[in-house]
C-alpha cells in the first residue's frame, strides 16, 4: 500500500530518524518519484502503529530540507525538482549514519577492516541509480 | 504565547490503604500531546495513581493536578475534559450502546454523536445490541468510543488492550493514533502490551511497590539502557574504587555459564571503549535493549538484583 517506509523499534536511532533517512533512501533510489504523494502524518502513523508527532518531526524536518512540499488541504507530495543536497549537509548525513555503522561493528566485536571490506561491498551491491549515477 | 498548564502532574502524591503503600512520594509531569508509558507489575500502583488523578481517590499526601488544577477538589470541573477507559469496563449488561450513549452524552458539550457512531461501525457494533451480548474486544472498543466521542483533551487508559485478540488490538491503537493526529491529544496509558506501546510512547514511567524508579524519555532509556555481555564471572561491584571511572551504573546482573549479563543505564560508547580496554574485557560485547527487556531488569523480574 505504501512505500516500503519501515521502522525497528530495536533500532537505537530515534523513530523520526529512521523515517526521515527511509524517505531520503526512497527518494534518491527513485522508489518515490518527484511529485508523487507521501501518505499522511495520520495514515503513517496509523499503519507503523507510531505516534503521529515522530512522523510529524521527520515530515517537517524533510520539508525544512525542501524534499517534500506540503500543499494546504491536499496532502504532502516529493518536490517535484529536489534540490541537489548542500555538500556540507551531504557530508553531515553520510557521517552519521557511518558513525552508528561504526558502532555497531564494533559493538559486535569487528576489525577495521572487516568493517571497511562490508562497507564498500554495500555500496557495491547498490544498483547504479541507488548510488545516483545518470543512465 | 500563553502560558498552558501542564495536563497531568503530580506532586508527591503518596497514596495508602491502611499500612499498604500504593503510591510513595510520586511526582511526574505529563506534557500536553506527550504520550506517558505508566508500566509495572500487578500491584505497582497504577491504577492506583489512575483512581486518584481522575479524583475517585483522594490523597494521603502530596496533590494531584490536572491543567493545572487539583482532581480531588475540582473533579467535576476537570472531568468533561477528560477521557477515561477502565482496566474492566464494567458497563449496565442490558443496555445498549445506544442508551449508553444516550445517557453520558448530556454531560458533555462537546459530545460528537457522529464521531461515536462512525467508531461502532468501524468496530461492528451494532447500536442496538446489549452490552453483555458483545464480545470482549467490543466492549473494549464501545468504552474507548464513550471516552473519544466528547473529545477529551486528556485520555487516561487503564490496560486497554488487556484480554484483546490481535485484531481488536489494532482497533484499539487505530483509533487512539487517529485522535492524537486529529487533535494532539495527551495520554497515560497503563498497559502490558508492552511491545505495542514501544513506538507510541514519548516518555515512559516505571513503578514498583508504588515507587516511580524510572520517569525518562523513551528516546534517552533506549540510548542509555544496554546489555553487556563479559566474559569471566565476577560483577564490578567487586573491583577496586580506582577503576570506577571505566565502569557502569548497573540496573541488573545476572551469572552465566562462564560469563557475566549485566544491563547498564548509563551507557555511552567512549565509556565502553574505556570498558573494553581493561584487562580481560577485551571480548566483551553490548546490546541493545526493547523496552520490554530494560522493564524486566529495572523491576527485577526473572533476575537476581546486583549488590
Amino acid at each position: 500500500m505504501y512505500p516500503d517506509i519501515q521502522v525497528d523499534s530495536r533500532d537505537v536511532t530515534p523513530l523520526w530518524k529512521q523515517i526521515e533517512e527511509s524517505i531520503r533512501r526512497l527518494i534518491s533510489s527513485g522508489a518515490l518519484l518527484p511529485g508523487a504523494p507521501v501518505p499522511s502524518v495520520r495514515d503513517l502513523a496509523r499503519e507503523l502503529r507510531i505516534n503521529p508527532a515522530t512522523v510529524a518531526r521527520a515530515y517537517q524536518r524533510l520539508m525544512e530540507a525542501r524534499l517534500l512540499i506540503a500543499r494546504r488541504g491536499e496532502g504532502t507530495y516529493v518536490s517535484v525538482s529536489p534540490p541537489v543536497m548542500e555538500k556540507s549537509e551531504r557530508l553531515r548525513l553520510v557521517r552519521e549514519t557511518a558513525q552508528r555503522y561504526a558502532i555497531a561493528a564494533a559493538s559486535a566485536g569487528s576489525t577495521e577492516k572487516e568493517m571497511l571490506t562490508e562497507a564498500a561491498a554495500a555500496w557495491r551491491r547498490l544498483g547504479s541509480a541507488e548510488r545516483g549515477e545518470k543512465k | 504565547m500563553t502560558f498552558e498548564e501542564a495536563p497531568v502532574r503530580t506532586d508527591q502524591l503518596t497514596i495508602r490503604y491502611g499500612r499498604k503503600t500504593a503510591c510513595s512520594v510520586i511526582s511526574l509531569q505529563i506534557e500536553k500531546g506527550s504520550v506517558y508509558a505508566l508500566l509495572g507489575r500487578n500491584g505497582a500502583g497504577k491504577s492506583s495513581l489512575m483512581r486518584c488523578l481522575l479524583g475517585q481517590l483522594k490523597a494521603d499526601h502530596g496533590s494531584a493536578f490536572l491543567f493545572g488544577r487539583d482532581s480531588w477538589k475540582r473533579r467535576s470541573a476537570l472531568m468533561h475534559r477528560v477521557g477515561f477507559v477502565p482496566e474492566q469496563p464494567d458497563m449496565p449488561p442490558e443496555m445498549t450502546a445506544r442508551q449508553l450513549a444516550s445517557f453520558c452524552a448530556p454531560f458533555y458539550p462537546s459530545w460528537d454523536e457522529v464521531g461515536f457512531n462512525e467508531r461502532l461501525r468501524r468496530s461492528s457494533i451494532r447500536p442496538n445490541a446489549r452490552t453483555r451480548d458483545l464480545s470482549r474486544g467490543q466492549r473494549g472498543m464501545l468504552s474507548l468510543a464513550l471516552a473519544l466521542a466528547h473529545h477529551p483533551e486528556l485520555l487516561l487508559l487503564d490496560d486497554p488492550t488487556l484480554g484483546l485478540d490481535v485484531v481488536a488490538r489494532k482497533s484499539v491503537y487505530d483509533d487512539l493514533i487517529g485522535d492524537m493526529a486529529d487533535r494532539l491529544t495527551t495520554v497515560l496509558i497503563t498497559t502490558h502490551d508492552i511491545q505495542g506501546i514501544e513506538t507510541i510512547a514519548d516518555q515512559v514511567g516505571i513503578l514498583k511497590n508504588g515507587e516511580l524508579l524510572i520517569d525518562r524519555p523513551i528516546e534517552e532509556m533506549k540510548a542509555t539502557f544496554r546489555l553487556l555481555r563479559y566474559p569471566g564471572s565476577s560483577h564490578w561491584a567487586q573491583a577496586s574504587p580506582t577503576d570506577s571511572p571505566n565502569l557502569f551504573h548497573t540496573a541488573s546482573s545476572r551469572r552465566r555459564l562462564d560469563s557475566m549479563e549485566v544491563v547498564v543505564d548509563d551507557f555511552t560508547e567512549a565509556k565502553f571503549e574505556r570498558f573494553r580496554a581493561q584487562d580481560g574485557m577485551e571480548g566483551a560485547a553490548s546490546e541493545t535493549m526493547s523496552l520490554e527487556e530494560i522493564l524486566i531488569a529495572v523491576t527485577g523480574e526473572e533476575s537476581e538484583q546486583a549488590s
